[in-house]
């Protein structure tokens, strides 16, 4: 397990296995249903990886600087009955509003963890029920339905641009600036500097603080963005709507080849972490696995991804 | 009878002990000195059995040890007093001395709790503490502590039948005059029961304890004397190794400083760390702070890295009053700070090169609004051929780079940075000799160019050569200055003084 481990370790393995893997699966649904992945399926598949890519990609900025977000399922969850909530009486300025109140929740988090020095786990955990309380709360613990009236603003969001879904073409912009911010801005520089090295950050003149801020501000607002793309592909919004996700999108980040312990890492690797996870649903469903067991799997697969990659060498003792 | 038998031990490349023999005879209390980094705790982890050799032996009465962990040491006797004390705090006195060996006062997986306080208390009783066993570690006082530490080895008499050999790295260091005298006076009691080696950078302490005392220098015993024979500065002349060498500080390159006043501090406090501390450098100028443990000069680069605000006193950059409440406060005002734990605060390991050079200040590679991936490589390239950085190109992780070259890059940062004032927490920690030098060098460099700096060294021998003034300090407070132009350097002896 130890060499094994090591060989894990080792920067190119590591980055090269998730395409290998993402590569193979494919190979294998084409193998066992020639054809799968054209046309139609292949859409489906797209629109299905879209909202566990957006989540997971919020989530990524966070793990990159060495913690993590359980509050993304709540916060997704909380903009769905916002958008379902609002849409009759607001509009389309309903979306600002959920996603907006996403942000607010991820900058909570972020400055619960920082300025009150709590771990991010134990942070993002109590805010999270905190929003998740407000879901439902608001709702009145009931799912809402976006009428036809509301239905107006949301009908584009299931739609399609050139045979291509519109939530695919959304996922791909959330992507594309994210791979942006991580590369090109300070703020990424900073987040993997936070995450490689925090003390040395510190002191090199990184305002640490306000970098995590900003990573868990990201992740707030994404949770809620992929919220109300969920909310608009099923017509509701609903304080369980995003429940069954956060292990997944975890997942998806980790498999993708994102360190858990921060530092190494980035959005492109969490698109081919999404897909695996997709295309391992899609075969699980394919091969007879109940969808309920879903989350069985998902949580053996994290746990296996994290135990032959992490990087013993970066912490001494493991809680 | 212990031996240590040809030792050798390296660290990535970096050879900490070097074929070390020694002898710990029955009934003796052995000294053991050298400055830091000579390699002394390396051979007490060695005997406790937290390091292993890469080559030698270790045997007793003959017979041939495997230390593998503190528990092999224990079995035969061998006990530690760690410099960083190993109580912890959240326990009782009772629990500390038997952590780890309950199973003793154990029956059906139940501990008789009561048994081992009266266990505990014999324990005390062994070198005459009276503490009540059941206090919370963390109520003691440093000495208390000690003692219990001291009683927790003795507890090994129970279980060895050979006399024990209790190591006791740096037992001093946090102690006051009256405290030592007790440590002094139970040790000598306690060595009719087992041998004593006693690790220190006090010289007339270890002569006063010990029987014999072995000097190490460079990973090497380089001496060994009964303690009746030598006098300190015999033993210091020797620890040091030579004389002051003009030509490794690279003196004959040392300029006068420049008439401006780059940092001022005046009655610069922090509550329980240093005092009313007072004191300028020029553009150009090394000023030196030499001080023990404790001293407050560590705080002091703290404070002007932006890690603890001043309590009291002003601190003046280029005449502009200061106080960071952070790091990147202090970066902002061009200070670079040269952390000691280079490995931990000096670079993101992880991080290539390149991307530390620039994590101070960015925006040297920005080019609309975006990191420049191209200016970036190319400015780290630069760096890598001026400092003569051994690395295979800028994109290699700072944490495959050995200690010379990591600091190196670390100046690189703050030069980018266009850092006027630099504090050198010290900068030739954990590097060999040829490193050192190649840092010398660019410290004077950086001097000519006019950079303010402010020096703390793990030898004196460094804080005098490289420095234009030196302050002393003790107890947080400056007791002594001295002039250390080139041709006027002060004399070891006159600054340790002060200092202790």
């Amino acid at each position: 397990m130890k060499k094994l481990s090591d060989f894990f370790a080792t920067g190119w393995v590591q980055g090269a296995i998730p395409p290998v893997l993402l590569v193979l699966l494919v190979a294998i649904v084409e193998i066992g249903s020639p054809g799968f992945l054209t046309g139609e399926t292949l859409g489906l598949l797209l629109g299905n990886t879209a909202v566990l890519f957006i989540l997971a990609t919020g989530v990524t900025f966070v793990i990159l600087i060495g913690g993590i977000d359980l509050s993304i399922q709540a916060v997704a969850s909380l903009a769905s009955v916002i958008l379902a909530q609002l849409l009759p009486s607001i509009g389309a300025l309903a979306f600002p509003v959920a996603i907006g109140a996403g942000l607010i929740f991820g900058i909570l988090s972020g400055i619960v963890h920082v300025r009150l020095r709590v771990p991010s786990f134990v942070a993002t955990l109590a805010t999270g029920g905190v929003v998740a309380g407000m879901a439902l709360w608001f709702a009145q613990g009931r799912a809402i339905t976006i009428e036809e009236g509301g239905r107006l603003s949301t009908t584009w969001i299931n739609g399609a641009v050139a045979g291509v879904p519109v939530v695919a073409i959304l996922a791909a912009i959330v992507g594309i600036i994210s791979f942006m911010v991580l590369r090109y801005t300070r703020f990424g520089r900073y987040s993997l500097a936070v995450g490689a090295g925090e003390p040395a950050a510190l002191a090199a003149g990184v305002n640490v603080d306000r970098t995590k801020i900003i990573a868990f501000a990201i992740s707030g607002t994404l949770a809620a963005i992929a919220g109300v793309i969920l909310a608009a592909r099923l017509s509701s919004g609903s304080p369980s709507l995003a429940n069954q996700l956060l292990l997944p999108a975890i997942a998806a980040v980790i498999v993708g080849g994102t360190a858990i312990t921060g530092g190494l890492g980035g959005v492109a690797r969490t698109a081919v972490g999404a897909l695996i996870i997709s295309i391992v649903r899609i075969g699980m469903t394919f091969i007879g696995v109940n969808i309920f067991a879903e989350n069985v799997v998902f949580g053996a697969v994290l746990i296996i991804a994290v135990a032959i990659t992490i990087d013993r060498s970066k912490i001494p003792v493991i809680k | 009878m212990l031996s240590v038998n040809g030792i050798s031990k390296s660290f990535m490349g970096v050879k900490a002990l070097k074929h070390v023999s020694l002898e710990i005879r029955p009934n003796e209390v052995i000294g053991l000195i050298g400055e830091n980094g000579a390699g002394k705790s390396t051979l007490m982890r060695t005997l406790a059995g937290t390091l292993q050799p890469d080559s030698g032996t270790i045997t007793l009465d003959g017979e041939l040890l495997r230390l593998r962990s503190t528990r092999d040491a224990a079995v035969h006797g061998i006990g530690m007093v760690f410099q960083e004390q190993s109580l912890l705090l959240n326990m009782s006195v009772a629990e500390n001395i038997y952590l780890g060996q309950e199973h003793q006062f154990t029956r059906l997986g139940i501990v008789n709790w009561k048994a081992m306080r009266r266990a505990a208390k014999r324990q005390l009783g062994k070198i005459g503490v009276d503490i009540d066993v059941t206090t919370r570690t963390s109520e003691l006082t440093f000495a208390a502590r000690q003692m219990v530490e001291l009683a927790k080895a003795l507890t090994l008499e129970e279980s060895v039948s050979r006399p024990l050999v209790i190591l006791l790295d740096e037992p001093t260091s946090v102690l006051n005059a009256s405290d030592i005298d007790v440590l002094f006076e139970r040790i000598r009691s306690l060595k009719k029961r087992a041998s004593f080696v006693f690790v220190s950078h006090r010289l007339d302490e270890v002569l006063r304890i010990s029987d014999r005392v072995y000097t190490m220098k460079d990973g090497e015993v380089v001496a060994e004397h009964p303690a009746s024979q030598v006098t300190g500065p015999e033993l210091h002349e020797i620890m040091v190794g030579r004389g002051l060498q003009t030509e490794y500080y690279k003196e004959p390159r040392q300029m006068a400083p420049g008439p401006e006043v780059i940092l001022e501090a005046n009655g610069l406090s922090v509550k329980g760390a240093f005092h009313r501390v007072d004191f300028k450098i020029h553009a150009g100028e090394i000023v030196g702070i030499a001080g023990v443990v404790g001293s407050g000069r560590e705080e002091i680069t703290r404070t002007l890295g932006g890690f603890l605000p001043q309590t009291e006193g002003s601190l003046k950059i280029r005449g502009e009053s200061v106080r960071f409440t952070s790091p990147e406060q202090a970066v902002r005002k061009s200070i670079g700070y040269v952390p000691r734990e280079r490995r931990l605060e000096g670079l993101v390991m992880f991080l290539s090169i390149a991307e530390n050079i620039t994590l101070a200040d960015l925006s040297c590679v920005m080019k609309n609004g975006k990191i420049n991936y191209g200016m970036e490589r190319k400015l780290a390239t630069d760096w890598i051929r001026k400092l003569r950085i051994k690395a295979p190109g800028p994109d290699i992780a700072c944490r495959k780079l050995s200690g010379g070259n990591q600091q190196k890059v670390v100046l690189a940062r703050w030069m980018t940075a266009g850092s006027r004032v630099l504090i050198l927490d010290h900068p030739t920690r954990g590097l060999d000799v040829g490193a050192k030098e190649e840092v010398y060098e660019l410290v004077r460099e950086l001097s000519a160019q006019g950079i303010a700096i402010l020096l703390l060294s793990d030898t004196l021998e460094e804080t005098i050569g490289l420095s234009h003034r030196v302050l002393v300090m003790r107890d947080g407070e400056v007791t002594a200055r001295f002039d250390a132009a080139a041709g006027n350097k002060p004399d070891q002896v006159d600054l340790v003084r002060e200092m202790v």
